[in-house]
């Protein structure tokens, strides 16, 4: 099997990017990318597409086709993939697949969402489906995940909130994030009620914005001199059992082991990572799944400052959802550039130093309680 | 009551349901049960109903899977409300007494301020927002158990 490398990467700034179309944001992070990685569209074998939301909020299909044509690359083979907030990550693992297969030397993926417009709404799981019409919206889902863990192991809103406030000093050092003003537990708990017990400040903004890497071949890596390998790519739908422990996601313990397992690492050797904080208690929720800590542990993992840059396991050290901003599928790219920079010492004033490792979570769909998609990646030096 | 057969339409009150079959009126006034499916191979519930079960893809019968359950989790919504739902409105999830299911649901408007992990709950019908096309309908929601909330349907 073929070893799977990040040739480059490039992105937009996350932020409302009004007059702009997804398909200019798409370009703009793909040209970045090719310049990145030194490359240009002829190295290109294969073109994957990840936007979420233009189908439904500009009835554009197969974005992605446009993208690569208008960036000069024609004739190859584009997917347009869609798995909701995981979207991105999952053109990431069908890139790594296509790679690994031997099919293609070199694919580009970018994930591009424009979303800050006055028809986007709140987020559900699909207009049809009975929990939508009973009202479950996607912060409710997570509250009901924040109150029971609350219930379960004493996690309180001041831990939930430090989640934010550790999020806002991350992204003080990240220009291309959407909110980079400090916060403290008082203002994250004083901002409006979204959820009981989520906050506005505790719930991750809209943003519009591209991200793009560009995986290769070992062979070609070492001939371009990439550094930073994809030890392992997982994707998962939920198992759906019901009935759901909210309090331990299932789904997640068991992408996360089958991850460090096919990467052959355990979470000891995790230098940083970027998780799916879509709401404060999302990151708490995943450090438990990632084994940072015990089961119940992560309000208290991330009170000791762990979880902190300078810390013994930094996590979202980009601002995360939380602050960077979350243009659904532009963050499972970002994710994987974001610790692609850690990994070669390009991550400026944000940089986790001497970083190694490094793992890239994140989940998409709410289904039966369950996630519908769940995907991880392992990058190595 | 779990096994019982059902009418899936017998729903009362003149409103139309949210959708067809979700629950049906039990013996007492008020009183409601959610109806779902229990699969005649190995016994599996599910919510709502559907004909094959998602474990063994068995047949399956229609049954009352829960009219009472305890509160697994809650919250209150405070965002612009979907369907038409009243602004803020409660949903949770209920560990039906009945089925062994743990199923999402609206809890009682009249209960926000005094809802609880582990409260009884049983299961009503009340007229709450709108259907897909806007039209008013009634949706099952679980109140406090012994409560009459006065938007309850007699």
């Amino acid at each position: 099997m073929s070893q799977v490398m990040i040739a480059g990467g490039g992105n937009t700034p996350f932020m409302k990017h009004p007059g702009r179309t997804v398909l200019s944001l798409a370009r703009e992070a793909g040209s970045k990318a090719l310049i990145d990685a030194g490359l240009s569209p002829a190295d290109i074998g294969m073109g994957i597409f990840a936007t979420a939301l233009s189908g439904k909020l500009f009835g554009d299909i197969t974005v992605g086709q446009n993208a690569f044509a208008e960036m000069g690359m024609p004739r190859i083979p584009v997917f347009n993939v869609e798995n909701a907030c995981a979207s991105g990550s999952s053109a990431v693992h069908l890139a790594c697949m296509a790679i690994r297969a031997g099919e293609v030397e070199c694919a580009m993926v970018i994930g591009a969402e424009k979303m800050c417009v006055p028809q986007v709404g709140l987020l559900s799981s699909g207009d049809g489906e009975l929990d939508s019409l009973l009202g479950l919206v996607a912060p409710a889902s997570f509250a009901l995940r924040a109150r029971r863990h609350m219930a379960e192991f004493g996690t309180t809103v001041e831990q939930m909130a430090m989640v934010s406030v550790k999020s806002r000093r991350h992204s003080a050092l990240n220009s291309n994030a959407i909110f980079r003003t400090p916060v403290t537990v008082e203002q994250v708990l004083a901002s409006p009620m979204i959820a009981d017990p989520l906050t506005r400040l505790q719930s991750c903004p809209n943003a519009d914005g591209a991200s793009a890497v560009i995986v290769c071949s070992g062979k070609m890596g070492r001939r371009i001199g990439a550094r930073v390998a994809v030890r392992a790519t997982m994707l998962s739908s939920g198992n759906y059992v019901n009935p759901q422990d909210l309090a331990r996601w299932d789904t997640d313990y068991e992408g996360v082991s089958r991850v460090y397992e096919m990467a052959g690492i355990g979470p000891e050797d995790l230098d940083v990572v970027e998780c799916h904080d879509a709401f404060s208690i999302s990151e708490i929720i995943h450090y438990e799944a990632l084994r940072l800590c015990p089961p119940g542990g992560g309000g208290e993992l991330l009170e000791r400052g762990a979880t902190s840059l300078g810390g013994r396991i930094p996590v979202n050290v980009s601002g995360g959802l939380l602050s960077r901003g979350h243009p659904v599928a532009a963050t499972g790219v970002e994710q994987v550039l974001e610790l692609t920079r850690h990994l070669r010492g390009d991550a400026g004033s944000r940089q986790v130093t001497g970083a190694r490792v490094a793992l890239a979570h994140c989940m998409g769909g709410d289904r039966a309680a369950d996630t519908k998609s769940m995907t991880a990646i392992v990058l190595a030096t | 009551m779990s096994g019982a057969a059902v009418d899936p339409e017998n729903t009362g009150g003149g409103l139309p349901p949210l959708v067809p079959g979700l629950y049906t009126s039990v013996a007492e006034p008020g009183r409601y049960g959610l109806v779902g499916s229990r699969c005649r191979a190995c016994g599996c519930h599910c919510f709502p109903f559907d004909d094959h079960c998602p474990k063994c893809r068995g047949g399956m019968d229609r049954v009352v899977v829960g009219t009472r359950g305890t509160v697994y989790s809650y919250t209150v919504v405070r965002t612009k409300a979907p369907f038409g739902l009243p602004q803020p409105y409660a949903v949770g999830y209920v560990d039906l007494a009945e089925s062994s299911l743990r199923v999402f649901g609206l809890l009682d408007p009249a209960s926000i301020g005094s809802l609880e992990v582990g409260m009884p709950v049983e299961v009503t019908v009340m007229p709450l927002g709108v259907d897909p096309e806007g039209r008013r309908c009634l949706r099952p929601v679980f109140r406090a158990s012994g409560g009459m909330s006065e938007r309850s349907i007699p």
